[in-house]
């Protein structure tokens, strides 16, 4: 039967149940759950490259309270994404400062911690590359020379010495476009540092061992992999672990990998105790998976008319020691850096590098707040080398319908363009803020962007109780992003007639909902929110079944609505939706329903990408900011003067919730693009190991967003939903660094724009950026295919 | 010798290493995990509590410190089950995500509302200087905060 | 990470010479904690035998008389930013006092342990004290002693415990410019304080102290000679600090390069300058 939900029924500003536990410190995190438990500590590595002789545990374990040690050998086996290339606990070479190679668990955290210290690791030490123009060097030291053995977890990727994956991109012939007479060419490097996601949860996870199985409380995004990973690393069936999920306080991506919930597993198991392992604030940031530092080239062929016929760019991205997220990330290079743009030929390349550093990882936006930087950078360069106003050569070159992407899938609907108009609207509407500059260098730029949903699998039941309300039961997490609290029980409510606070929502149990990829990506409300409205939609199928025969009505002739089952058109001659539920209940026993989802899969033009893991995007979602800034002229000082974002939607379920995450993500943009800066050391170790070094932005440093949300896009989202907490951080280094540039006058090559930086730029002490590490040739930049 | 200081209107002893933080005196020994440890050097307010009726980090206050002192968490700002105007403008706003910078927030919005009645919002925003919010951006909460001012006006 | 390993000790001396024999056995002081708490941070040990200040009388002071005023090291940022308000010779102090860390810290943090955090480069309190020059007076196994503030820095670390600091008020004015990498909430990477005798329009007397440059904050006398007797003319103190800025061998940090702290510093001076001037 197919009775549409009307989507606007959905929609309402719906306030979140949590907010009250959250306000009155009653919440329990995991980082809250470790009394009356053991304590872990990890043994790291105080180098960055070297080959590990010998481990003595005994001066840890003559410490008393000393319950466990895991080592390597407690969890052996190599994991990653792509390639398994990365061992949990590293007992035999050392790839980067900081690495765990064992954990202690004692009865208190000072005990684990001066046991930790007190273990002894003799190593000897070997060349290291700290940086990926010396990883890429010719006679650069090999971090993995066992590399071909690894085993590849996915197929398709190019290979080689320090270069953990490559994917490509080929269509069309850029050779003659760059040969055509008529054309311009732009050139430009570009480069970023590595942003630390900084939830302020920080990774931990709390395990104990009952009934011969694992069960861990973790501050996780996947559940799942979760459960998956642990299960290998400790040689289990993946029935023999249960992971389970309390509120998550905040994730940003960094909790998109499985990193420490094996070692507290082997602890518990070990102790048979319940073991807590919570890295403190200076291991979380040393070891964070940051966003990768990345470097570029590119360069376009554009006529005249601002039509550009040819582009080809090679992105390098820094993987640290381990391949991790960048491996599959190296995918979407064609998606954002080849996005936004109707491109008559391209070629793109984007390689994951190997470093002696620690390993980078997902947030928010993965990749495509740094190419989204880099592109509209130099998409202005484009329009000021062939002397057109940047919003008009946007304006004629955004993707539209019919046009293909860089990878050759076709895009429905034409939405950029009337987003850039509705941008337009909304700039027209407020005076521009140039006297707030106050003396300082004025400027101001709109951008565009272009991100995705990342699908996959998600799994939902509803059980409809006897009392009329309904338990909801997925693999979703609450990371604060509301979804869980928010858009998942309006959904259910509106396809049953309930009210959103009658729809109970389980949070993650793997012993009790189905497999879920997690929570990330942008992809709960649609992944997650589509599961959970078939399986609502099955549910209310049953109830208007029954309820047909009761009033004698065809099932088609029925809604449920507050609570009742109702006659179309005829309030009050039907019955609460109690007394259904208790025919249903007498007749086949209690009610549910289940509801599944995956990946539609849309197609990209065969042949065109090598080494992708996702050749073309499910539901593109776009993004138009625009940003007003004043430059200090004598400090480097950049304050927002404004911010404005049109953000696609597909359909705002929840549009004060979504605005929320809007000024969320938009401010944590304002920290790449600004404050928020990782370095490497000498040594290989990040150097911002607090809140002193690493700077995220106060109170004082922010503006409110002016928000309009653009709907009707197309997507296959439920109700046309896309997912909204994702997206608003795309365009933010983007649009600041375009009005920076414009402000001082000279081009802005890189991020964060902090106030050496720029005073550094406006004093000329900035040479042109050149990357000699990446060829101008673009096929000099490939890997030969590994055989 | 113990120290004898009153925790949330109980007086209690502490028989410990007077170096102890505050923070962990209150998370580990009583159970009162409203204050979260999330930088430990005073930059991001998450530890806030009120001691003798001023906000302050507890990560950097050692319990030795304390003797005699009063010391109220989020847990015991309000009766069980009720909410002061702050924590009430925050639920009718909508502006809570992940939660862990919240106790903190409130414990010092709580305390400079006090003391600034009417503030406009540059004031809101330096009394927030102490408390970092890693999700919501900041905006939001201070809306949230300027209603209560002219709830107060009114 | 350093593992506390047995109980510390926190004493509470009721009389200045039981504090002082204290110290003189090797108990620290412990003001407001807040550099101390952090010394695991830092990987330094934190120390096992503390003595709190809470129950000394002399240094709780603060009294901003109209000859003298005299702060005693337990005042917290706080309490002096809120005494000092409306005092054009202290207004330096107070910006100092005020506009430091961030509220929770100016709650607790002390002049005292501002004043004894010899590792900490980018005090505020310290160029603001040397420019307002105070005598900071302490006690020590010989009795007690007074010092110029450049003297008190020189030998910080020999010990004597603070208990206050002195200042003779004047006509002068003073500012307090500093530079956080945001708009506040941050360590300032450079720091100008200024107090100065004005008359007429033209300097009679200043004093110029930078912070946060060097390891140790310090006056600029050369520029303080250069300056005396012209007219105040904030454009053309900056130009005169951009000729002499190479008097400094400023830090490279993490927060900031070296080059970025003196280039900022005539600024930052022109910044001080202008307020002293309205
Ligand atoms: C987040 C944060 C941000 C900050 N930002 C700034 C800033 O921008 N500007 C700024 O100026 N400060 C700033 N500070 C404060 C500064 O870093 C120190 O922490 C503070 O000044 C120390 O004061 P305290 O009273 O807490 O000292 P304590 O930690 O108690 O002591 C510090 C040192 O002084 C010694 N000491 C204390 N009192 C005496 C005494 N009477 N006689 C002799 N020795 C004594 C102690 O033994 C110890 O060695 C910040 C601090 C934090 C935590
Ligand atoms: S944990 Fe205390 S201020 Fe951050
Ligand atoms: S709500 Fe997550 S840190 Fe503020």
């Amino acid at each position: 039967m197919n009775r549409p939900t009307d989507p606007r029924s959905v929609v309402m500003n719906l306030p979140r149940r949590d907010a009250l536990d959250k306000l009155t410190g009653r919440t329990r995190y995991t980082s809250d759950l470790g009394v009356g438990v053991l304590h872990a500590a990890i043994v790291r590595s105080t180098v960055a490259s070297a080959r590990i002789l010998r481990m003595d545990f005994a001066p840890a374990l003559a410490i008393k309270g000393v319950r466990a040690i895991a080592q390597a050998s407690d969890a052996p086996g190599l994991f990653g994404i792509g390639i398994a290339d990365h061992p949990l606990l590293n007992g035999t070479r050392i790839r980067f400062k900081g690495e765990p190679l064992a954990a202690i668990a004692a009865d208190t955290l000072e005990i684990a911690r001066a046991a930790a210290a007190a273990v002894i690791v003799e190593t000897e030490p070997l060349p290291a590359v700290m940086t990926m123009a010396e990883a890429l060097s010719p006679d650069a030291p090999t971090l993995h020379p066992d590399w071909k053995s690894y085993e590849l977890l996915r197929d398709g990727g190019i290979r080689g010495g320090n270069v953990a994956w490559e994917a490509r991109v080929i269509r069309g012939d850029t050779d003659a476009a760059f040969a055509r007479p008529d054309v311009t060419i732009v050139e430009d490097c570009f480069q970023v540092g590595r942003q630390n996601q900084l939830p302020f949860e920080p990774r931990c996870a709390v395990a104990s061992f009952e009934d011969g199985r694992y069960h861990i409380h973790t501050s996780t995004q996947v559940p799942w992999t979760v459960r998956a990973v642990t299960a290998k690393a400790l040689g289990v069936s993946a029935s023999r672990v249960r992971v389970t999920v309390p509120a998550v306080g905040g994730g940003f991506g960094l909790k998109f990998d499985c990193t420490i919930e094996p070692i507290a597993a082997v602890l518990a198991q070990k102790t048979g105790r319940t073991v807590s392992l919570v890295h403190s604030r200076e291991e979380e940031n040393l070891t964070c998976l940051c966003r990768e530092n990345a470097e570029l080239r590119i360069r376009s062929a554009v006529t005249a008319a601002g039509e550009i016929v040819g582009r080809e760019a090679t992105v390098l991205m820094d993987c640290g020691a381990y391949g991790g997220e960048q491996v599959f990330l190296t995918t979407m290079t064609a998606h954002t850096l080849g996005g936004n743009y109707k491109l008559g030929s391209v070629r793109l390349n984007s390689r994951a590098v190997y470093t002696n550093t620690p390993p980078n990882g997902a947030f928010r936006a993965c990749n495509g707040v740094y190419n989204t930087f880099f592109l509209e950078r130099h998409t202005d360069n484009i329009a000021r080398a062939i002397g057109m106003h940047p919003l008009e050569l946007r304006r004629r070159a955004v993707l539209g319908d019919g046009d293909i992407g860089a990878t050759g899938q076709v895009f429905q609907g034409d939405v950029l363009r009337p987003m850039l108009d509705r941008m337009a609207v909304l700039i027209d509407r407020t005076k521009d803020h140039r006297d707030k500059a106050d003396g300082r260098l004025y400027g101001r730029a709109t951008t565009v962007g272009t991100w995705f949903i990342f699908v996959g699998p998600s799994s939902a039941t509803v059980n409809l109780n006897a009392d009329g309300s309904a338990t909801l039961v997925t693999s979703g997490v609450e990371i604060g992003s509301g979804t869980m609290v928010q858009a998942l029980p309006q959904i259910v409510a509106a396809t049953l007639g309930l009210s959103p606070d009658e729809v109970i929502v389980k949070s993650a149990d793997t012993d009790a909902a189905g497999r879920d990829l997690g929570v990330g990506g942008g992809r709960a409300t649609v992944s997650i929110g589509a599961a959970s409205k078939m399986a609502a939609e099955r549910v209310r199928d049953q109830i208007l079944d029954i309820a047909a025969e009761m009033l004698q009505a065809q099932p088609e002739d029925l809604i449920l609505t507050k609570g009742r089952v109702e006659i179309a058109g005829r309030p009050g001659t039907g019955m609460a939706i109690t007394t259904a539920i208790a025919r249903a209940e007498a007749l086949f026993g209690p009610v549910s329903g289940n509801g599944n989802f995956t990946a539609p899969g849309v197609n990209a033009l065969p042949g065109c990408a090598a080494g992708h893991f996702i050749e073309a995007i499910d539901i593109p979602v776009f993004a138009v900011h625009d940003c007003e800034v004043a430059v200090d002229p004598d400090t480097g000082h950049v304050e927002v003067l404004s911010y404005k974002v049109v953000q696609d939607v597909g359909l705002a379920l929840n549009p004060r919730a979504i605005h929320s995450q809007i000024q969320g993500g938009v401010v944590q943009g304002l920290g790449y693009a600004l404050h928020e800066r990782v370095t490497v050391g000498p040594d290989g170790a990040l150097e911002q190991p607090g809140f002193e070094q690493y700077l995220v932005p106060l109170a004082g440093d922010v503006v409110p967003v002016e928000i309009d949300l653009y709907e009707g896009a197309p997507s296959i989202g439920p109700l046309g939903t896309k997912g909204a907490g994702e997206v608003p951080i795309l365009n933010v280094g983007a649009a600041v660094a375009c009005a920076v540039s414009r402000a001082v006058g000279r081009d802005v090559s890189e991020l964060p724009l902090t106030p050496p930086t720029v005073l550094a730029l406006i004093q000329g002490r900035t040479g042109r950026m050149d990357h000699p590490q990446i060829s101008a040739i673009w096929q000099d930049n490939l890997l030969a295919r590994a055989t | 010798m113990p120290i004898e200081l009153t925790l949330n209107g109980e007086s209690i002893a502490l028989d410990i290493d007077p170096r102890t933080p505050l923070l962990d005196v209150l998370r580990d020994r009583h159970g009162l995990t409203g204050a979260k440890a999330v930088c430990r050097e005073g930059f991001c307010g998450a530890c806030t509590v009120h001691i003798d009726g001023q906000a302050v980090p507890s990560c950097l206050r050692p319990i030795g410190l304390l003797q005699g002192c009063n010391v109220v968490t989020v847990e015991g700002l309000t009766a069980p089950g009720t909410l002061n105007r702050v924590q009430q403008a925050f639920i009718d706003h909508d502006v809570v995500q992940c939660g862990m910078c919240f106790p903190g927030m409130v414990m010092t919005l709580t305390t400079f509302l006090d003391g600034t009645p009417n503030p406009n919002r540059d004031e809101v925003k330096s009394a927030l200087v102490g408390n970092i919010c890693r999700c919501t951006g900041y905006e939001r909460i201070i809306d949230a905060v300027l209603s209560i001012r002219s709830e107060g006006v009114a | 990470m350093t593992a506390q390993t047995g109980y510390g000790l926190i004493t509470t001396p009721q009389t200045v010479a039981e504090a002082v024999a204290a110290m003189a056995g090797g108990a620290v002081p412990i003001a407001g904690a807040t550099w101390l708490l952090r010394a695991p941070l830092r990987h330094e040990p934190m120390p096992d035998r503390l003595m709190s200040l809470r129950c000394l009388t002399e240094v709780q002071a603060l009294d901003i008389g109209p000859e003298r005023a005299v702060i005693g090291a337990m005042v917290t940022h706080d309490a002096l930013a809120g005494a000092l308000a409306g005092q054009p010779d202290l207004a330096g102090l107070a910006t100092a006092a005020g506009a430091s860390a961030n509220p929770g810290i100016r709650r607790i943090a002390t002049l005292g342990g501002n004043l004894g955090a010899a590792g900490f480069a980018a005090s505020d309190l310290v160029p603001a004290l040397l420019a307002a020059d105070v005598t900071a007076v302490l006690a020590t196994g010989s009795g007690l002693q007074s010092l110029p503030m450049a003297a008190f820095l020189a030998g910080r670390g020999g010990g004597g415990l603070i208990l206050r600091v002195e200042i003779a008020r004047s006509a002068r004015r003073a500012a307090h410019a500093r530079l956080p990498m945001r708009k506040a909430g941050d360590y300032p990477c450079a720091i100008v304080s200024v107090s100065a005798d004005v008359s007429g329009g033209t300097i009679r007397d200043i004093r110029i102290a930078v912070g946060a440059v060097e390891s140790t904050a310090r006056r600029w006398s050369s520029l303080e000679d250069r300056l005396t007797g012209t007219a105040l003319d904030p454009a053309r103190a900056e130009a005169a600090a951009r000729e002499m800025s190479d008097d400094f061998t400023a830090r490279d940090a993490v927060d900031a390069p070296g080059w970025y702290r003196l280039s900022v510093l005539p600024v930052l001076l022109r910044r001080a300058f202008t307020q002293i001037k309205v």
